[in-house]
């Protein structure tokens, strides 16, 4: 067995070339996948730390609504209540006019009161001389040594900050090093005094930090007064994981992809290394080797590749995710406001998944090859018959065998409505299904070609085709799958895009936007002083002034965005998925108190007729009388009257305010003179196109990391392809040369390969474009409307065909170059003596 | 050949671990840099005479940095059963004068206070402390009408001299809720209500006391409500110098007599030395006659360690004061009676034996830990 083992080895290391195509396709499969799962991990592992390290060790929190909660609150539970535990919070996003107008956390604390919840701030005390202005100084802050190092801050500098609609200067007093809770997250961190200050929060607190056994914590919740709730630390930890876990399951099931089609190649390289030894298994079975020897013999050949391939995809995959996590966490930092994204270290765990994946991929690719090899009967080393006699037969099974595969993948992606993974699954099936009529594609483009071509060389090509399928089939099914992804996910990007522009000019309606630098998009947390809308409607050119205020409120099903707008501008219809009668009717409803949601919301909670929220004045019911398209948050957003707002929460600030220009007034030049007239304030003034393009910036930084998924595929593919052809040309040397003695030049034998390899890659890509395109469909059910809730229009476009087209099609020319160049040096006689 | 895979994966694994090693940052305490600190307006010194006025002076002092009012006193239960109790709040100021802030929360005032109960009975001493910022409703002092709270530890007087209070305070399952009536006018410690702490002028406090009230009320001990009587002290001391350079700590007694008088003394300690003493004795008639280091010997005539804090305290004195035919003999009610706070220190009551009985109140501050960083 041994000698058995080594023998096997020995075959690899004697076709290094095709050994290492397959190392290395595994090993960007493996890559791809642990760059994923660090790159999530670390984006959970961040909020999770920030979510921690703000809360300290909390167990409830008492929250209110947007505009937070009275101080005398938090006086009622400590002196009241005589809750020791008790710590008061101000919490707020703060905008840096010195840097880009990043944006950066304020903590405000009550260093007296955090005792019980931190021991890490003892430094921070209150009795050394120096610390006092933190406590007596207004707009003193400490700084985190990451954010002192991340702006080359020290202290004693001055660093000028942006709240809302106010700028000031904040003093940094000191930087905490060390290791503390608080120490991996940027922030400033201040008295609560400074902080309500600084953030406009006079007699409000963002929330108060509880200690509580759940006894307590029931008695104090039934307890609290109206528009005020008591919550557990870990539901927030819990609603950030839910937020983004539709996201981080996408991603994942895309890395795997590229895993899919790394073990296609392994299933390629050992079907092939099979064939080609056939006359060699047969004479160890006659010599008496067993045939359970054989197949562990392949299987412990698949395991060495597959080993070598994950143990570099897992290195590799650690720096790979490096700029995976910068772009997860962009993601989630641009949709979900949760900042601060860590790197992970790569765990020996991960590392363990990204291996026993790799390893398992390899073994199950190569199990149907190591089978077959074990079947191998010693009579068959005298008939020295190729196995391509049961071509017929065989094209049939696996053809039928795959139209069985989609169709299991069409049902179970019907039955799988409300599973993620199972929806993933089910396309996968569906994808290879798909994949595996490569061969009977071949065969009929094989006859196509004959059919439309006389000449010689591609007949001999297209003869040659099919009856080699066996052995190009797995590469071919590959390629087929990389491109298919590639078509499918770049149609679903394409149209995604296309329905938010859509979206984006029936929503932006207003000429000039004002807002908050740190506060762009639907970020919750800029509140703005509601004097800025006269002042604004005061000036010269101001057709029109809409104040908006988008805030997070808790609902019956947890907290969510909502929008209160200007009542005044009817929506239109276009806007509305379903409403109760026209937009004019829907809108004076709307007036009139009610509501309407977005999809995302509805289809993700299955709200009703009506809607619980938590207002100021307690719990109240909205009805719903609409579901609207909004693509801004996959959350679902809440769309009210700021009128009907403003009878509810006691909350008069504003978020954005939207300014239409009167009649012959260019936008440009209004934006100047409410820029002038704003000096001072730190308010951004963007027109409708720069808005529009912010949006489709965030749109498209969203999905650089799908792009960047759908390239590796292809890459992946490319090797693969290289590899099987590499190995089909060689091994076809004895058959070149019988050509060559026939009278084939080297330029026709050159021009007959590279027509058989731009066959393969043609069928490749026309098989790709059906599939990408049912594909695509699938992508925007399962991604779009089963994950997040959106509805998207299938657009359809020529340039993902046609790439796939060159891509395939040079991928299998430029796999021929160096087989051919290789042929060119085998003399004729070497060639036919071979064997 | 069969193992170089193996090595490989080896390698590949431990390459990976040791980036990983890399990146985790190497464990560090927490610590604060800080950027130098500019001068900022000083605090006033005690060093003129002060004027007192009851209706001013209980009240706080915002000019001076450390101010404290002290209630400690000895009680009886119905049953007999002997208690001390001790209510203290501190103020500490960050800057001169009162800050004016926006935000409600906004205070260069801190606010801490130590809550203790000795029970003899149980044999048993507790104490509480707590810490705030000085903003309404959480904590805070003012003169007319005389009150000093952090959140629900509260003195307030029920008149306008402040002779006539209320003191309470609860944690956990210790509560107590006394009526104090001065039976002395306040006194001060020194002419001008001056106190020297050190050897320059300004190492002075402004202090005086009400060394007899006479105390009823109710305390709750482990659920038990116990009705009280009793006598209590007042202390109340202000200024900007508390501890001289070199003080680590001081001894302080304060004594009431069987025979109508009160004595106070006090002893501020170097490392290993006495930096400066003295006291006041009031007699029958209310008249005060302020001691210095050369009219009393205090000796120690045991001492007590503590097994929790580590701290090694004098236990049991002998005061001798030949100019006022006193000699007396000083036990704690109880060795332990340490206050394992923040500020580790030793306050408990104490019986008086000797030329007269009598009971009162010894504090020992410094055995721990220099009070330096603290006043």
């Amino acid at each position: 067995m041994r000698a058995l083992i080594r023998a096997g080895l020995r075959d690899l290391t004697r076709r290094p070339i095709q050994s290492a195509l397959v190392v290395l396709s595994l090993a960007l499969g493996v890559a791809v996948v642990v760059a994923i799962d660090l790159a999530n991990v670390s984006a959970q592992h961040g909020f999770e730390l920030s979510a921690q390290s703000v809360a300290g060790a909390a167990t409830h929190r008492v929250v209110g609504g947007p505009a937070g909660i009275p101080e005398a609150v938090y006086l009622q539970l400590r002196v009241g209540h005589g809750l020791r535990a008790a710590a008061p919070v101000v919490e707020g996003i703060a905008a840096l006019p010195e840097s880009n107008q990043r944006p950066v956390r304020v903590l405000g604390l009550d260093l007296f009161a955090e005792g019980p919840f931190r021991t890490d701030l003892e430094p921070l005390s209150a009795f050394r001389p120096e610390f006092a202005p933190f406590f007596s100084q207004p707009a003193t802050a400490v700084i985190t040594q990451q954010f002192s190092e991340s702006l080359g801050l020290l202290p004693g500098d001055r660093l000028p900050v942006q709240t809302g609609d106010r700028l000031s200067t904040v003093n940094i007093l000191g930087v905490l090093t060390g290791d503390t809770a608080l120490g991996s997250t940027e922030l400033l961190l201040m008295d609560i005094a400074g902080a309500q200050e600084l953030l406009g929060m006079i007699g409000r607190l963002s929330r108060i930090d509880l200690i509580l056994d759940p006894a307590s914590a029931a008695e104090l919740a039934a307890e609290l007064p109206a528009g005020v709730r008591l919550e557990s630390a870990g539901e927030q930890i819990e609603v950030a994981n839910q937020l983004t876990a539709a996201f981080r399951t996408n991603l994942t099931a895309l890395s795997l992809l590229a895993l899919v089609v790394g073990s296609f190649l392994i299933y390629n390289t050992m079907t092939f290394s099979v064939l080609r030894r056939r006359p060699v298994l047969g004479t160890l079975r006659a010599i008496g080797s067993t045939g359970d020897q054989i197949l562990r013999m392949v299987l412990i050949e698949a395991a060495v590749l597959a080993l070598l391939g994950s143990a570099i995809g897992v290195g590799l995959g650690f720096v790979m995710a490096r700029g995976a996590v910068g772009l997860v966490s962009q993601t989630i930092h641009d949709f979900y406001f949760l900042a601060s994204v860590q790197d992970a270290p790569l765990s020996p765990g991960l590392a363990a998944k990204g291996v026993s994946l790799g390893l398992g991929a390899g073994l199950l690719a190569a199990l149907a090859p190591a089978i077959e090899a074990s079947r191998v009967r010693p009579v068959e080393v005298l008939r020295r018959s190729s196995s391509e006699a049961g071509v017929a037969r065989r094209l049939l099974t696996l053809s039928a065998s795959g139209v069985g595969l989609a169709t299991v993948g069409a049902v179970g992606f019907q039955l799988s409505r409300r599973s993620l993974i199972g929806s993933f699954i089910a396309m996968l099936a569906i994808l290879v299904g798909i994949a595996l009529l490569a061969p009977l594609a071949t065969r009929a483009v094989a006859l196509a070609a004959r059919a439309a071509r006389r000449d010689p060389i591609i007949r001999i090509a297209a003869g040659s085709l099919p009856r080699h399928s066996s052995r190009t089939a797995p590469a071919l099914a590959a390629l087929t799958v990389a491109l298919a992804v590639a078509v499918g996910v770049t149609l679903m990007i394409a149209s995604f895009r296309s329905t938010v522009e859509n979206w984006l000019s029936l929503t932006l309606r207003s000429d000039l936007y004002v807002g908050s630098p740190a506060t762009t998009g639907t970020r919750p947390m800029a509140s703005l002083s509601p004097d800025l809308e006269p002042r604004l409607a005061g000036i010269p050119g101001v057709k029109d002034v809409e104040a908006i205020r988008a805030v997070l409120v808790e609902s019956e099903f947890g907290e969510i965005p909502l929008s209160a707008v200007d009542p005044r501008r009817v929506r239109d219809a276009e806007l509305y998925r379903l409403a109760q009668g026209s937009a004019a009717e829907v809108w004076e409803q709307v007036r009139a108190g009610s509501v309407v949601v977005s999809e995302s919301l509805a289809s993700r909670n299955r709200v009703g007729s009506s809607i619980e929220l938590s207002t100021d004045l307690g719990v109240k019911k909205f009805p719903v009388v609409g579901i609207f398209y909004d693509y801004s948050t996959d959350r679902g957003t809440v769309l009210m009257s700021r009128a009907v707002y403003l009878d509810y929460w006691n909350d008069p600030a504003i978020s954005s305010l939207g300014l239409s220009a009167q009649a012959g007034v260019e936008p440009a030049e209004l934006a100047e003179r409410v820029r002038a007239a704003l000096d001072g304030t730190g308010l951004e003034v963007r027109i409708n196109s720069q808005v529009r393009a912010q949006a489709l910036a965030i749109f498209d930084r969203t999905f650089a990391i799908t792009a960047a998924l759908r390239l590796l595929a292809v890459v992946v593919a490319f090797f693969g392809v290289l590899g099987a052809l590499l190995a089909l040309l060689l091994e076809r040397s004895r058959e070149f040369a019988t050509l060559s003695a026939l009278g084939l030049t080297p330029e026709g034998l050159r021009r007959l390969v590279f027509t058989e390899s731009g066959l393969m890659g043609l069928t490749a890509s026309l098989l790709a474009m059906p599939t990408g395109l049912i594909l695509a469909v699938l992508l925007i059910e399962v991604i779009d409307a089963r994950s997040f809730g959106w509805t998207i229009q299938l657009e359809l476009h020529w340039l993902p065909f046609a790439q796939a087209l060159i891509v395939g099609v040079g991928a299998s020319l430029a796999a021929a170059i160096y087989p051919t160049a290789r042929m060119k040096r085998l003399s004729l006689a070497q060639a036919l003596t071979q064997e | 050949m069969r193992r170089l895979p193996l090595a490989l994966v080896a390698i590949g694994l431990g390459g990976t671990t040791l980036l990983s090693g890399c990146a985790s940052a190497a464990e560090a305490p927490p610590s604060l840099s800080l950027a130098p600190g500019a001068p900022g307006p000083a605090f006033k010194e005690a060093v003129e005479p002060l004027e007192f006025s009851a209706q001013v002076d209980h009240g706080p002092h915002f000019d001076f940095q450390t101010e404290w009012w002290y209630y400690t006193g000895n009680l009886e239960s119905e049953a007999g059963n002997r208690y001390g109790y001790q209510l203290t709040l501190f103020r500490r100021g960050l800057s001169p004068g009162l800050a004016q802030r926006r935000s409600n929360f906004g205070s260069n005032q801190i606010y801490f206070a130590h809550l203790a109960l000795t029970d003899a009975s149980l044999g048993e001493h507790r104490a509480f402390e707590r810490f705030s910022r000085g903003v309404e409703g959480l904590a805070g002092a003012s003169a007319d009408p005389y009150q000093v709270y952090l959140e629900d530890w509260s003195v307030a007087a029920l008149d306008s001299t402040g002779s006539t209070l209320r003191l309470r305070a609860r944690e956990q399952d210790v509560s107590l809720d006394l009526h104090l009536q001065a039976e002395r006018a306040p006194v001060m410690h020194g002419p001008g209500g001056l106190s020297l702490k050190g050897v320059n002028p300004t190492d002075a406090t402004y202090y005086y006391s009400i060394p007899a009230l006479s105390t009823d009320g109710t305390l709750w001990v482990r659920g038990e409500q116990l009705f009280v009587h009793g006598s209590s002290w007042f202390d109340h001391e202000w200024g900007s110098s508390v501890m001289p350079l070199g003080a680590v700590g001081w001894d302080w007694f304060g004594l009431q007599l069987d025979d109508g008088r009160e004595l106070m003394l006090y002893q501020i300690r170097t490392l290993d030395d006495v930096l400066i003493s003295g006291g006041t004795i009031i007699e029958q008639d209310g008249r005060a006659i302020w001691l210095s280091e050369a009219d009393f010997e205090i000796e120690t005539l045991s001492t007590w360690s503590s097994r929790l804090s580590g701290s090694k305290y004098p236990s049991g004195w002998r005061i001798g004061l030949p100019g006022e035919q006193l000699e007396l003999e000083l036990q704690p009610l109880l060795a332990d009676q340490e206050n394992r706070l923040t500020i580790v220190y030793w306050e408990g009551a104490v019986t008086v034996a000797g030329s007269v009985g009598g009971r009162g109140y010894v504090e020992l501050t410094g055995y721990q830990a220099s009070l330096q960083p603290w006043f």
